[in-house]
């Protein structure tokens, strides 16, 4: 396999941005050897890429059955360890046991979701990455890596569709 | 080209000329300002902390050591040291305990519900909103602790067999409450973070010093790739579903608290809604209130306009309906019913010593509705920071007549009395008060208090369209 190059590349529209990147596809470059940093969430698809498929969903479900399992195991299996009759009350009456799982099975929710976002964004990561601060000021900031004998070819495509301050990029400290 | 199409600033940037945007110059996401000058607009007012702030922080933070001390006095003399009594069992600290849960619910009203609504309106208020909710519910959960008395012994309510493998009585609703506001409390702060995240980059991006390194930290190493965002906005939708029904459920079971017990005037099915609508009425008014400072205070008119407080005054009006409605829906059953002891406690409350509390309640709670009819009132920031004040007065008077007021009677006459707090209850009502205010100080001067990437999220989605000899402002369906 041929040696790989990157490029950064800075471009001020989305539009430019993703003729260039439709240009770079023709030009052999793999889709997920682009990464485009940017300021603002722009529309799925609007810059041309594929939208990447989320386990969050299947994380979140299992971190709710999980509360679930948790609030019953409060509500329903702790009072009958050691049953205590009150009054001849049932040990375990349904409303408090509804209010336990269901409140239980929130929390395991909210939970799972934040960890889970946080592990399919491999977050924290605070090594040294590939970056321009530009973005945050509305630029987008476009990364690509290829074989670097098309490196000419590349940096051409991006300077056509309006990319400027093309450079090798640096790996640094956020 | 179009005059509709005609743009200075590149096809990022909203539609219409400098013409147009002097017609639409009210609105927030049809300005034509760069990226770079919208983050420097957020971040300056972070860096200005002049002698007033100072001042005031110093001040708070006086009345925070103060509540410190009459809660150790309280502790080292124990529960004698407040007022509550025979039977008057649950007093201020209660009753301003409820205050705060139901403060805290405009939060994910403005954040969550208008989120899933794609209401463009609340972009520039859902971080001030949403940290309203945390630090308020920090403020409550403190009551629990405070009204224990012997507060070392509030490990006995984790989960976990004692000695004689014993579990805590989660049929007990004082359990519910505590799994309930924890659940409130951490999922109101995962939700402010993560929402947090990109704006801390932006902050990291543009800072040095301590700054730096808190924002770096709290950035988690965000580059704002197409991947971050796909998932951020995944998670924020789940997050949006799934903190609804906690908000609902969070002030019904501490209504619970009350119905299921067999006192006159709490033992009521209709507890439940109507301290949801107490809570955003109360939440909404105090995030208006909130906000109005905050505009004044930070310099922040540009993003804080009449066009995010005139819908803002709409919803506290709605919410002051159904708080209307709810409110008769409970009294006129009661007074139907004509139990002796309820009646006894309806006419103390508006005839007898109670009524002076019980007019401020209705004064404050039901004028506002009628003022906030109007226009003017609405997108006048003084008039609405009167209005809403005035909400908020009314409200917290509400809280400790369901408290006090329907505790100083019950079904046994010899055990009736009544209830005056003591410098210690009030020492410690007034820090949870200046700790909610300092925190909040703090906190909008160390955070970016305007979202900035949801405020450009919209501009995005918003633009002119013309329909016949109109231009109006008209948001597209991106997501």
């Amino acid at each position: 396999m041929s040696e790989a190059a990157r490029l950064m590349a800075i471009f001020d529209e989305a539009a430019h941005t993703a003729e260039a990147i439709d240009a770079l596809h023709e030009a052999g470059v793999a889709d997920d050897q682009i990464v485009v940093m940017s300021g603002v969430p722009y529309p799925e698809r609007a810059l041309g890429r594929h939208v990447e498929w989320l386990r969050l969903p299947y994380i979140v479900l299992a971190g709710a059955l999980g509360g679930m399992m948790v609030g019953f195991f409060f509500a329903v299996i702790t009072p009958n360890l050691y049953p205590l009759n009150i009054g001849g009350r049932p040990t375990a009456g349904f409303p408090p046991v509804a209010v336990i799982i269901f409140v239980f099975t929130m929390m395991a929710t909210i939970i799972s979701t934040f960890l889970g976002v946080l592990w399919e964004m491999g977050f924290p990561e605070f090594g040294p990455k590939y970056y321009d601060k530009s973005a945050t000021d509305g630029s987008l900031a476009v990364l690509v890596e290829f074989p670097a004998a098309i490196e000419h070819n590349v940096r051409q495509l991006l300077e056509e569709h309006g990319a400027h301050h093309i450079r090798r990029p640096e790996l640094k400290p956020l | 080209m179009s005059e509709l199409g005609s743009r200075e600033a590149g096809p990022d940037q909203p539609p219409g000329g400098p013409e147009l945007s002097a017609q639409f110059q009210g609105r927030l996401l049809l300005e034509q300002r760069s990226d770079q000058e919208i983050n420097e607009a957020v971040l300056r007012p972070m860096f200005q902390t002049g002698r007033g702030f100072w001042i005031l922080v110093a001040v708070l933070g006086a009345i925070v050591a103060w509540g410190l001390y009459a809660w150790g006095y309280q502790i080292y003399w124990g529960m004698g040291a407040a007022g509550i009594n025979r039977p008057v069992y649950w007093g201020l600290y209660i009753a301003t305990f409820v205050f705060w849960v139901g403060i805290s619910h405009a939060g994910t009203m403005i954040s969550a519900v208008l989120r899933l609504l794609k209401a463009d309106w609340r972009r520039p208020i859902t971080r001030g909103a949403e940290a309203m909710t945390a630090f308020a519910l920090m403020m409550a959960a403190l009551y629990p602790l405070i009204h224990l008395g012997r507060v070392w012994k509030f490990y006995w309510m984790i989960p976990y067999p004692n000695n004689r493998l014993l579990w805590p009585n989660f049929q007990s609703p004082l359990m519910w409450d505590l799994v309930a506001i924890f659940t409130y409390l951490i999922g109101s702060m995962l939700y402010l973070y993560l929402a947090l995240i990109p704006d801390m980059a932006m902050a990291r991006d543009h800072t040095s010093g301590w700054r730096y390194w808190l924002y770096r930290t709290m950035g988690l190493g965000w580059r704002g790739t197409e991947a971050e965002w796909h998932k951020l906005h995944r998670a924020l939708g789940i997050f949006s579903v799934v903190i609804i029904p906690v908000f609902l459920s969070v002030h019904s079971i501490v209504s619970w608290d009350f119905a299921v017990t067999i006192q006159p005037r709490w033992h009521s099915t209709i507890f439940a809604p109507y301290f949801v609508i107490g809570a955003v009425y109360s939440g909404l008014a105090a995030l208006a209130t909130i906000l109005i400072v905050v505009r004044k205070t930070m310099h922040l008119k540009e993003f804080l306009r009449a066009e995010h407080f005139d819908p803002l005054g709409k919803m506290v009006m709605v919410a002051g309906l159904g708080w209307i409605y709810f409110w008769f829906s409970g009294v006129i059953v009661e007074w139907y019913g004509n139990d002796p002891v309820i009646i006894e406690i309806l006419n103390d409350e508006v005839f007898g010593n109670l009524a002076p509390l019980f007019w401020l309640q209705m004064t404050f709670n039901v004028l506002p509705v009628f003022f906030l009819a109007f226009k003017r009132v609405r997108t006048n920031p003084l008039l609405l920071l009167i209005v809403t004040l005035a909400v908020n007065v009314g409200m917290y008077t509400e809280r400790v007549l369901i408290v006090v007021g329907n505790l100083q009677r019950n079904y046994l006459p010899f055990n009736w009395g009544t209830y005056k707090p003591t410098w210690v209850e009030i020492s410690i009502v007034a820090m949870t008060f200046a700790g909610f205010i300092l925190l909040y100080t703090l906190f909008s001067r160390v955070v970016p208090y305007v979202p900035v990437w949801e405020i450009k999220e919209g501009r995005l989605r918003y633009s002119l369209r013309r329909i016949g000899r109109l231009l109006v402002p008209t948001a597209a369906e991106i997501e």
